[in-house]
């Protein structure tokens, strides 16, 4: 794990080229370019918005005001985004890089890492788009009185995950400086999860395909287009094991507190998730790692 | 940059570019992918079977020599040249190189279709192992040697495959490095750019530089190399100077050459034969020079043809007759004993007589290639020649080629001539006879 650690540092000067090229890569040609980075969050929140809230009225609290939801679907989107194109993309880049792995000596290390940070600068890219949201709100609530009814209801909707007691405003905080902290994180999370899946597909190249289908049902796992209660009154709490189980909850919970509420991140959502972060990076580098003399032979 | 450079050419002159121990390279065979995985996890393993695409291998390269590694296809020196780039690990055994390493193998490997020639160029230099400094020191001369022009700015998906390769090897070969492995397969494009790249390798070899060419090219292997190292089925057969070894590897394709024509061979009745067969061919055959049965010949060195045959019924001016044919149907030659300028006429043979006929070559004329041999067996005695026993494609034969000095069909005995005149009037002539 420090071994990797150490040889991500060692190249890191070929890993910024490598995120340089995604990044370049992502929008040669299109003509929109980086736009792209801001219209795909919002056209995908226009789709679940519309989809979740307006055809199936997914009840976001009693009286969550469809903008505000928006907000905070928008903010999951971001987050859940970054970590899945990541994943999906992470597991097939050994093979994806094949020729490099045969041909060249060279420090396959980088792959998976190269994609966990040019997902999270993409990631950066939207995140303001979630502040801007934020403000909008605050200058519309001054005028229209939003934010009172808003707070009525999303201290109602919150229930027992977050203390009622707390000021549940859509505010901007000085807690956004621990941004980094929660992208650092998820990236240690990601990377993890992205050795182990890229070593994995080796073995079985069906990996590719499973992880696809899997990224999906944990999508559809995490409160992100349906209020987290939701999960925890179905079928008399049944699922609500899902929510103990789910480091992405955890995560995109503690971005919603610094972005829509600015507010700390929840210490019993973000200390968990980052011993899962830290153990799943271990096993996931030390498989990498283990295998990593065996790569050309199993391309 | 100075200080690593110093330390290779003191290490130059004690210690060697390669080192090779006992290198091992075992391939692991899996009937089905899941095996591999449950290899990983559970026990009761291995569930696989071993190739050995590589096997003790001992090598020793010193600094500025150029060494060839001659073997057929499959022999393993593909595997071998990848074990010496570090790109997989050896199974068993030890390598040890010093000094920077570089192959040509990855011509353009890495290249991003959609980015400009100027993009990947930077990319591929960093994937390479140059630092930023490097980069941009060379950048220009690898602009240059790839003469890309303009399209150095345009993404690389137009660009044609000489373009491309071109692209690779002028980045491949601005790495610098102290040794160089080349592997045969090595197509640069046209032959404007082939003079090129050649004339790169040789400028390497003239700096003191190791260079290490795989090819299964024996005549390009001794033009370039002072040692050749030769391998067979994953194991090295022979090594030593190029004279030697190439002689052994010849050696060795004849043999191999004649067990695999002998194959084609045995199936005597396979082949188009007809005639009224009043006399038989009981036998035939191709001898070298020492005499041995052989389906493989050497350019330039003695062979001959001997049929046996035996007569049923008392015929009249029978004539025997062969005809060199190249694998492509070309007729070569073809002549019998009849008409000649001292013909021996046979007036007539009597039920029951045998005999030997043999055509005999000082040299073998033919250059590089497969052949066969279709013999004739025609009574002269009528107006028109009838066959008695005609075999067409009767035995199917190889030469091959050691000094490679012609390129064609056959090889002729020419005599080269030059006059050179200086301003001052001095003139000097040289004559090459062979």
């Amino acid at each position: 794990m420090f071994g990797t650690i150490r040889d991500l540092i060692t190249h890191r000067r070929l890993l910024r080229d490598f995120v340089v090229r995604d990044h370049k890569a992502r929008y040669v040609g299109s003509s929109m370019g980086f736009f792209w980075s801001v219209i795909f969050p919002l056209l995908n929140l226009a789709v679940y918005f519309i989809v979740f809230r307006l055809i199936m009225e997914v009840r976001f609290g009693d009286k969550m005001s469809p903008e505000a939801s928006a907000m905070w679907m928008l903010a999951g989107i971001t987050v859940w985004t970054a970590f899945a194109e990541t994943i999906s993309r992470s597991t097939n880049s050994l093979v994806e890089n094949g020729n490099l792995i045969q041909k060249v000596v060279f420090p396959s290390e980088i792959l998976p890492a190269f994609l966990t940070v040019s997902s999270l600068i993409n990631m950066l890219i939207g995140i303001p788009l979630v502040l801007l949201g934020v403000g909008f709100f605050i200058l519309k609530g001054d005028t229209a009185g939003f934010v009172e009814v808003e707070t009525a209801s999303l201290a109602a909707f919150d229930g027992q995950i977050i203390d009622p007691g707390e000021d549940r405003t859509l505010r901007w905080g000085i807690s956004m400086i621990c941004l980094p902290l929660l992208m650092l994180a998820q990236g240690v999370f990601t990377l993890g999860l992205g050795y182990f899946l890229s070593t994995l597909n080796l073995f079985l190249r069906d990996t590719y395909h499973l992880v696809g289908v899997l990224v999906t049902f944990w999508m559809f796992g995490t409160p992100i287009f349906y209020p987290v209660q939701l999960v925890e009154q179905a079928r008399g709490g049944q699922f609500a094991f899902i929510l103990d189980v789910n480091p992405m909850h955890w995560l995109i919970e503690s971005y919603r507190e610094v972005l829509l509420f600015g507010g700390w991140p929840p210490l019993h959502f973000i200390g968990p998730f980052l011993i899962v972060a830290v153990i799943t990076f271990g096993v996931g580098a030390t498989f990498f790692r283990s295998q990593k003399a065996r790569f050309p032979d199993l391309l | 940059m100075s200080a690593p450079n110093k330390m290779t050419n003191d290490q130059g002159s004690s210690t060697s570019a390669v080192v090779a121990k006992g290198v091992g390279k075992a391939y692991e065979i899996y009937d089905k992918p899941i095996h591999r995985l449950y290899d990983l996890i559970l026990p009761g393993g291995p569930r696989c079977r071993h190739f050995w695409a590589v096997r003790n291998v001992y090598l020793d390269v010193p600094h500025g020599s150029t060494v060839g590694i001659v073997g057929e296809n499959g022999a393993g020196k593909s595997t071998l040249l990848k074990l010496l780039t570090g790109v997989t690990q050896p199974t068993t055994g030890t390598i040890e190189t010093n000094g920077r390493v570089a192959s040509l193998l990855e011509l353009g490997a890495g290249f991003h279709p959609e980015f400009s020639g100027r993009d990947n160029i930077f990319l591929n230099c960093s994937i390479l192992g140059m630092s930023q400094e490097e980069i941009k020191e060379r950048f220009e001369s690898i602009v240059t040697f790839s003469e890309l022009g303009d399209f150095i700015d345009r993404p690389v998906k137009t660009y044609s495959s000489g373009m491309y390769v071109r692209l690779g090897f002028s980045v491949a070969s601005s790495v610098d490095p102290d040794i160089l492995l080349i592997d045969e397969a090595l197509s640069v494009g046209d032959e404007h750019f082939k003079a090129k790249c050649l004339n790169w390798l040789n400028e390497f070899r003239e700096r003191g530089k190791t260079t290490i060419f795989v090819s299964h090219d024996l005549g390009a292997v001794k033009s370039m190399c002072q040692n050749v190292v030769m391998m067979d089925r994953g194991e090295v057969l022979e090594q030593g100077d190029a004279e030697g070894v190439s002689d052994a590897y010849l050696k060795r394709i004849k043999e191999r050459g004649n067990e695999r024509l002998s194959m084609l061979n045995r199936g005597e009745t396979e082949y188009p034969r007809w005639g009224t067969g009043e006399i038989e061919v009981t036998a035939m055959g191709m001898f070298d020079d020492e005499d041995n049965s052989s389906h493989v010949f050497q350019t330039g060195r003695p062979f001959a043809v001997r049929l046996e045959y035996r007569a049923i019924k008392d015929t009249q001016q029978p004539v025997f007759g062969i005809g060199i044919y190249r694998s492509d149907g070309t007729y070569v030659n073809g002549s019998n004993h009849h008409w000649r300028n001292e013909p021996i006429a046979l007036e007539q043979v009597v039920a029951g007589e045998e005999g030997t006929v043999e055509m005999s070559f000082e040299s073998m004329p033919l250059l590089a290639g497969q052949y066969y041999l279709t013999t004739f067996l025609y009574d002269h005695s009528k107006a028109s020649p009838t066959a008695i026993d005609h075999r067409e494609h009767a035995i199917t034969f190889e030469v091959v080629d050691g000094a490679k000095h012609q390129h064609g069909l056959l090889y002729l005995p020419t005599v080269w001539r030059m006059e050179r005149r200086s301003d001052s009037g001095e003139v000097t002539r040289t004559e090459s006879g062979s």
